[in-house]
């Protein structure tokens, strides 16, 4: 391409001419800007002239059309001399959606007290949804118990297999592990006093009662919850949902019952696992460490624990189940059409499983304590 | 250069339209296989500039299949594509990179970014590859999304607030935001009320004649066929079955291509449905 200027201004009497000359085209945009702004100020009497133009394309052909407005002229009415056909075409492409390329005004943005009463109503509204839903799931499961025939058995068992069986490793794994630390922790500090014995007394009560179920339900929470919401988010998108209803199915009989039953069923025995994992986890550095051999372990564990303990916290994991199950199934229910959704509402999801199942248990301990469980 | 010579490709003879000096792509005998499957089995054709090439065929001829190949992003077992002068499938990152800002590619269903607006959407190739100074930036994408047909006020608006129709539209000011020297249309038409199918045509038609724009399109809208395309391809059994012009392939006695065709047929001039079989 030719290092000439692609445009000068002539004079003819009391015209002018804007001669346009070379490569007109997107690559040049700013080589083109350049040479138009260092042009004199054109006048109302302009004329293009396009005998020297090799390429125009539609961005130099705005460009073109925008200096000649900016210049007060009217780029409907310029007269185009020696412009090719094909040129002339384009210019004419352009021109005609000018009046569509005016400046569209953006929203104006919000101050920070709309912002903190747009993000309570959003809450509002997310939790109203929620126990909309946990009625309508409540009122299903009502209608399924009163007639178990019409219980999904199979789905049941699907998600029973994935929600329970593939989950005891990752819960035994992680309970082990947090039922040493919790040993080990504990230990360091009764060792002081030579009171390495109640160091079972402290794992057995607090991980069965406490640290069993919230890991569990955390767990849950990351694992089900967000796979709930992930697939029923895409069942949404690709209008399976739809589909369910259409054919005169339910989807919350078809879809929602059985993920909660499942979970509620499943988190009581995973629960029992991890208490399980945990006093073993314990009881693998509590021979080395501080001197309590297993049969030793395993005796005190007997006199220490009482079976309150374990029936507490047993009973609070189809609680939180329910609450991770209808949250998951809710947010997927509910995605926007559009692929972005799914990841937002499944990281909402796991979010909002945590808080809720964290709310719960400190509910229980205060009622329990109150009940003088 | 790669000779386009297909082994065993039957190519009708086409009626003389077909331009082949300066060939925009060459596709030369290529192979698909998907597992025991055979998609393509020598398929070879030239596409010369300006030209509007649709490629037409059953459900799973691999038409989608073969615009990914051209593309670089689905590489064919055998054969040699090349695109702008690049041989696509020998080239290095840098020379295909050259090569993807010289071509606009619209997917089937629009493939928008969903985390970006309209606008924002049509203004990422324009701020990644092209030097556009800022103050030309907004206009020249409003441009892009008035001349794909969109409204004013769709730019602000997430691809998810759009209809299908209005999302292959954006899709469209995409494609064209660098000015493509060729552009790969995956059924653009599909999906959109018939008017503004024929507003898109259009718009086609005056950017190939005007800007020297190379078109390549799947398509089975038969209105886009006949009113602005300039050479067809069929594929079929894996092959280029014939390539010529419209009323060329309308002609050939092929069933497949019989039938196709018969669908048109049955609807004349007048609008009235007469059984054409």
């Amino acid at each position: 391409m030719s290092t000439a200027a692609p445009c000068r201004l002539e004079r003819a009497g009391d015209k002018q001419v804007l001669h346009l000359v070379g490569d007109w085209r997107l690559p040049h945009l700013a080589r083109l800007d350049g040479a138009l702004a260092a042009l004199p100020r054109l006048g109302p009497a302009v004329s293009l002239d396009g005998k020297a133009l090799a390429e125009l394309d539609t961005a130099a052909a705005l460009l073109l059309v925008l200096t000649l407005r900016d210049a007060g002229l009217d780029p409907a009415t310029a007269l185009l001399d020696g412009f090719a056909a094909n040129h002339a075409r384009v210019l004419e492409l352009v021109r005609a959606r000018l009046a569509e390329i005016g400046v569209v005004s953006p929203p104006p943005p919000r101050g920070w007290l709309a912002h903190i009463g747009h993000a309570a109503e959003q809450v509002w509204r997310l939790v109203v949804g929620h126990v909309n839903f946990l009625g309508l799931a409540v009122a299903a499961a009502g209608a399924t118990l009163a007639r178990p025939r019409t219980l999904r058995l199979k789905e049941l068992t699907v998600q029973l297999e994935a929600v329970c069986l593939n989950a005891i490793p990752v819960v035994a794994l992680v309970t082990a592990l947090i039922g040493v630390v919790f040993a080990y922790l504990l230990g360091m500090q009764a060792s002081q006093y030579g009171a390495n014995i109640f160091v079972v007394d402290g794992v057995a009560i607090g991980m069965t009662r406490e640290l069993a179920p919230l890991l569990v339900a955390i767990i849950m929470a990351g694992r089900s919850g967000a796979a709930f919401t992930a697939q029923l988010g895409t069942m949404k998108l690709t209008e399976e949902i739809d589909a369910i209803r259409t054919l005169g199915l339910s989807p919350v009989a078809v879809l929602v019952l059985p993920r909660v039953f499942a979970l509620m069923i499943a988190m009581p025995l995973l629960t029992f696992v991890g208490d399980v994992a945990s006093i073993a986890g314990a009881m693998l550095v509590a021979g080395p460490m501080l001197d309590i051999p297993p049969p030793v372990y395993l005796d005190r564990l007997h006199t220490a624990l009482a079976l309150r303990h374990v029936i507490v916290g047993l009973a609070k994991a189809p609680v939180f189940a329910l609450f991770i199950a209808v949250i998951g199934c809710r947010m997927g229910m509910d995605v926007s059409r559009d692929t972005r959704a799914i990841g937002a509402s499944t990281t909402s999801t796991v979010v909002q499983c945590i808080v809720a199942v964290i709310l719960l248990n400190a509910a229980f301990a205060v009622t329990l304590q109150q009940l003088g469980w | 250069m790669v000779s386009p010579s297909a082994p065993a490709a039957t190519r009708a003879a086409p009626s003389g339209a077909v331009v082949h000096n300066g060939a925009v792509l060459e596709v030369a005998g290529v192979v698909t296989r998907f597992g025991k499957t055979t998609i393509h089995d020598g398929v070879s054709f030239t596409v010369g500039r300006g030209e509007i090439l649709a490629i037409i065929g059953g459900s799973g001829t691999g038409k989608s299949v073969l615009l990914r190949e051209i593309i670089g992003l689905l590489r064919p077992t055998a054969g040699a594509i090349r695109l702008l002068g690049t041989d696509v499938w020998a080239a290095s990152a840098a020379e295909l990179t050259a090569v993807r800002t010289r071509f606009g590619m619209m997917f089937q269903d629009g493939a928008l970014f969903s985390s970006l607006t309209v606008a924002e959407n049509v203004a990422t190739p324009l701020a990644e590859h092209a030097a556009v100074p800022p103050r030309l930036l907004e206009p020249l994408v409003r441009l892009r999304i008035a001349m794909a047909g969109l409204p004013p006020d769709a730019g602000a608006k997430m691809p998810s607030e759009l209809s299908g129709g209005m999302r292959k539209r954006a899709a469209i000011a995409r494609a064209l935001a660098l000015e493509p020297e060729v552009l790969f249309l995956d059924e653009p038409t599909s999906g959109l009320d018939p008017i503004t199918a024929r507003a898109f045509d259009g718009l086609l038609r005056v950017l190939c004649d005007d800007l020297g724009l190379t078109v390549v399109v799947v398509t089975h809208d038969l209105d886009t066929l006949l009113g602005i395309v300039d050479r067809v391809i069929v594929l079929a059994r894996g092959k280029v079955l014939t390539d010529g012009p419209v009323r060329a392939v309308m002609a050939l006695d092929d069933p497949w291509v019989q039938s196709y065709f018969s669908v048109r047929r049955m609807i004349n001039d007048e609008g009235e449905v007469t059984n054409g079989v």
